[in-house]
């Protein structure tokens, strides 16, 4: 059977256009598009059907009425939208909070991964890299208490620390500091996910040949050199990768975090876009005005992702797409 | 995942098991069962409970003909962290009686979204509370209008609501009854102040028992006492007051105590003129200014926790069971948790009293304003409850007497007992009520279906004279410890009520209480009424935290956003609606 199907293609390959070339190597491999299948379907159900819902955001929505009763706003949602003020602050606050969050994610835990790799002693490396990675296990409502109690002003470590080594006089109020939330959400992030994170460049890192390094001795590079040189654009493309997939996510952060950590001190830092539609969107029953949030999000996610794309394409000639 | 798999097959069995008992093996679908149920009123099942129906012959004798089990699912917008799963002897008495088991689920966290998402998934538990969001569901229909199953199988209902049936009607536009109003009680004086301003018993000792009636004679108790105490047995500091002010408990502990303490009742957000009904937002009110100037002082001395607007929920409860927090402004149900980790502690000069504290003295504190029956809040049958009628059966029975003792007293003979045709609870279980409170409440159930049945409030008797509620003077004091006794003894007091000004001194509000009515979310109300709450939320920390020279200008500032915001728009409509429920309380 599949001698015959190779060589009929064999004879024939001169006389065929390209369409017709297409559907042989896909007849050829039928049995590989068969076991996509579901996964197509998969993504077509949880990525796209629910797209549909994407309508609500130009009908004044009430559940339980049928689509065909709803009545269609057009864009009222969306201009309502862009003329409230606390939008933008929440655009503000969920952009400064990822780019904070993707600098500090992707410089550390890199840096992290270098200096692991060059220790020698394994067992030290084994200990490090597991105490390092286990916050990435602790859920946030959890994280969110301690980091709250060790900046408490009542008894809190950090206070506590800074006021025996008398670099302040009085304990400081941590969380009601609007100005200090980024840092605060962003250094808790670290803390939490930079272990996590490292295991990936780790991989990428054992997978550099080892014969470029003893090249490179040979040659009489330093340590430094030969991370300079060979480690660090070893991993380069997962970097860029990630990079590239990471800031299409730059604009929907979550609001566990903001969530969590934040109070009514600080609302005007830590009111993420997300908590926005969660607050004056399904929390008030208002669907509709909700989803034009939800659309504003994905669209510039999209931009973004493209944009970001392309800009490595240029300058790297690496890209996902 | 694991959880939904086992409520699954726990429905699945109790289906089949009410299929065999009905004698209609053939079939194990949900719907044709219940059907069968219905109309053959399933024979064998009630046969074996004739007898004992028989021997409880009285008026409650309608409540459960139809006793073969059946499971209903539940969401309450309120928490119970003691629910025992129908494990406790209330609740096994009540599936005795009624069949019915509950698959309840409590909210966690903000229930208003739970609810929004559940009207728009269109999958409605078969009975719902869902408290100021029955909004959402009414838009959504999800939700059936229970007048006329009222009018035919629920009785019990009807004769104790009686006329105030009539306040449970929806809208003027919409006169359903949507929700049958389980949270007012029927009848009620009201014993147990629960409010006000909150002192440990130690603290007023130790200054000899002034009178507390105004600000400024809580902050000078508290004052004195953290001068001579600044810190406790192990050296952490005490703090003189502490708020809560974790999301919704900031109305609780920080915004309504503005209105109690310059003379307003209880209106939600709004403080509404007694004679024109008109609603003003009700931080707009001059008075209500210098009591949080009263607070940005007390923070400005030192003896306001600094972390009030910080900590969250458990973490205020936990600091209050450390006992070293001596002032309260909250209500005892918000606080009581860490009170009772207190009396398990045997630190019973640690817990709290309350006072009628207001700011100056020719100010009323006005907690006992009498609202007459509120109607409002209460429990809806679900559009896709399985079966409605055993629903209001089964809410009826929650509505007899003999359901309410049990849910008030607990079991007969083990719970208290009737001594010289008075209920009396032996000394034994008023001790684990006084200190092993929650294991207590886990194991007896006493109180898990307050919310859930129509019921007559604190003072209303029964036929047998005695009080249906646990709550009467004389039980009151019984439950009071010996420091609390000894605090209200040196103030002439048998109750905490006592201390605050009786409820004939007031006029009856004619439309209950504003916090109870119903908003449709779409409204620019609502939205405006968020708007305000973010702004709100936001300046009065800051002007409470502020330094004392900054207060009047971050207040003009704070003015300047309501009033940007659209604030007078929103008194406006929403004077509309108060007057539409006076319209529609007094039309019949």
């Amino acid at each position: 059977m599949k001698a015959v199907t190779v060589e009929t293609a064999k004879i024939e390959r001169p006389a065929k256009t390209k369409a017709s070339r297409f559907f042989s190597t896909m007849l050829q491999q039928r049995y590989l598009y068969l076991m996509s299948i579901p996964f197509v379907i998969w993504v077509f159900v949880f990525s796209y059907l629910p797209l549909w819902g994407w309508t609500m955001a130009f009908q004044k929505f009430k559940p339980a009425k049928s689509f065909f009763e709803q009545d269609w706003v057009g864009f009222d949602y969306f201009k309502e939208l862009f003329h409230d003020d606390t939008f933008f602050q929440a655009l503000r606050n969920t952009l400064a909070m990822s780019v904070m969050g993707l600098i500090a994610g992707f410089t550390i835990p890199i840096i992290l991964a270098i200096l692991l790799n060059e220790v020698r002693q394994q067992m030290f490396k084994r200990v490090v890299q597991t105490i390092s990675y286990l916050p990435h296990f602790v859920s946030w409502v959890v994280a969110a208490g301690i980091i709250s109690k060790m900046l408490s002003t009542d008894n809190g470590v950090v206070n506590e620390v800074l006021v025996g080594l008398h670099l302040i006089h009085e304990p400081i109020q941590f969380m009601a500091k609007g100005n200090l939330f980024w840092s605060i959400v962003t250094a808790s992030d670290v803390w939490k996910e930079t272990g996590w994170n490292t295991i990936i460049y780790l991989a990428a890192i054992a997978g550099i040949g080892p014969e470029l390094y003893e090249a490179a001795r040979v040659d009489g590079a330093s340590r430094l050199q030969q991370v300079w040189h060979i480690t660090l654009p070893g991993i380069r493309s997962t970097i860029i990768i990630l990079i590239i997939i990471s800031i299409g996510h730059l604009i929907s952060i979550g609001f566990e975090k903001q969530f969590l950590l934040g109070n009514n001190l600080v609302r005007d830092y830590s009111q993420t876009l997300d908590l926005y539609a969660l607050n004056y969107g399904l929390g008030m029953g208002r669907y509709s005005f909700g989803t034009a949030i939800n659309i504003f999000n994905s669209v510039v996610s999209v931009i973004l992702l493209f944009a970001a794309n392309g800009i490595f394409k240029k300058i790297t000639k690496e890209s996902i797409i | 995942m694991q959880r939904k798999k086992t409520t699954a097959s726990v429905l699945m069995s109790v289906t089949l098991l009410a299929g065999l008992l009905a004698g209609c093996g053939s079939s194990n679908n949900d719907t044709s069962n219940n059907e069968a149920n219905k109309s053959n009123n399933s024979a064998t099942a009630n046969s074996g409970n004739t007898a004992s129906n028989d021997a409880n012959a009285n008026k409650d004798a309608a409540a459960a003909e139809d006793t073969s089990p059946i499971t209903f699912s539940f969401f309450a917008e309120d928490p119970n962290p003691n629910w025992n799963n129908m494990q406790d002897d209330v609740s096994k008495e009540l599936t005795k009686k009624t069949g019915v088991t509950l698959d309840a689920e409590f909210a966690v966290g903000d229930p208003a979204q739970k609810v929004a998402l559940m009207a728009t998934s269109g999958e409605y538990p078969d009975l719902i509370s869902a408290k100021g969001d029955i909004g959402k569901l009414v838009d959504a229909g999800a939700v059936i209008d229970l007048t006329d199953l009222i009018d035919k199988y629920a009785p019990n209902i009807k004769r104790v609501l009686g006329d105030n049936l009539a306040r449970a009607k929806y809208t003027n536009a919409d006169q359903s009854i949507y929700a049958i109003p389980t949270w007012a009680a029927v009848n009620e004086q009201r014993f147990v102040a629960g409010g006000g301003f909150e002192l440990q018993h130690r603290v007023v000792k130790e200054a000899g028992y002034p009178e507390i009636r105004t600000v400024q004679d809580y902050e000078s108790v508290i004052k004195s006492y953290i001068e001579k105490h600044p810190t406790d047995e192990n050296g952490n500091k005490n703090i003189g007051v502490s708020l809560n002010a974790d999301d919704w408990h900031m109305y609780i502990s920080v915004t309504n105590p503005a209105v109690s303490t310059t003379g307003g009742s209880d209106d939600g957000e709004y403080y509404i003129d007694q004679t024109t009904n008109e609603a003003i937002y009700h931080f707009r009110r001059p008075e209500e200014k210098e009591y949080f100037r009263w607070l940005n002082h007390m923070n400005d001395i030192g003896l306001l926790d600094k972390e009030s607007f910080v900590q969250k929920y458990d973490q205020y409860k936990s600091k209050v069971a450390t006992g070293r927090v001596l002032g309260l402004i909250d209500q005892d149900w918000d606080y009581n948790d860490a009170q009772q980790a207190l009396k398990t502690a045997g630190k019973f000069d640690e817990t709290y009293g309350h006072y009628p504290v207001t700011m100056s003295k020719d100010i009323k504190q006005a907690d006992f304003w009498p609202t007459g029956f509120m109607g409002g809040y209460g429990i809806s049958i679900s559009s896709t409850c399985k079966d409605p009628v055993r629903a209001i059966k089964f809410l009826d029975y929650l509505a007899s007497d003999e359901f309410q003792i049990l849910n008030n007293w607990g079991i007969e003979g083990k719970h208290y007992k009737i001594e010289d045709g008075k209920r009396v609870v032996p000394q034994e279980v008023q001790d684990r009520i006084n200190n092993d409170n929650t294991a207590f409440t886990k194991e007896s159930g006493i109180g898990f279906y307050w919310n859930m049945m129509v019921h007559y409030g604190d003072g209303a008797k029964d036929e047998s004279g005695n009080y249906y509620t646990k709550n009467f003077p004389e039980q009151l004091v019984n439950g009071y410890s010996d420091a609390e006794k000894e605090t209200l003894a040196a103030y002439k007091a048998t109750t905490w009520k006592d201390l605050f000004p009786k409820e004939d001194e007031f006029k009856v509000k004619a439309y209950g209480a504003a916090w109870n009515i119903q908003i449709p979310g779409e409204d620019e109300v609502s939205i405006l009424g968020t708007k305000m709450k973010d702004i709100t939320w936001k300046r009065i920390p800051q002007a409470i935290l502020a330094k004392p020279a900054d207060f009047d200008k971050i207040w003009d500032e704070y003015m300047a956003d309501l009033d940007k915001a659209g604030v007078k728009k929103m008194e406006a409509d929403y004077t509309k609606y108060v007057q539409d429920r006076v319209a529609l309380w007094s039309g019949n």
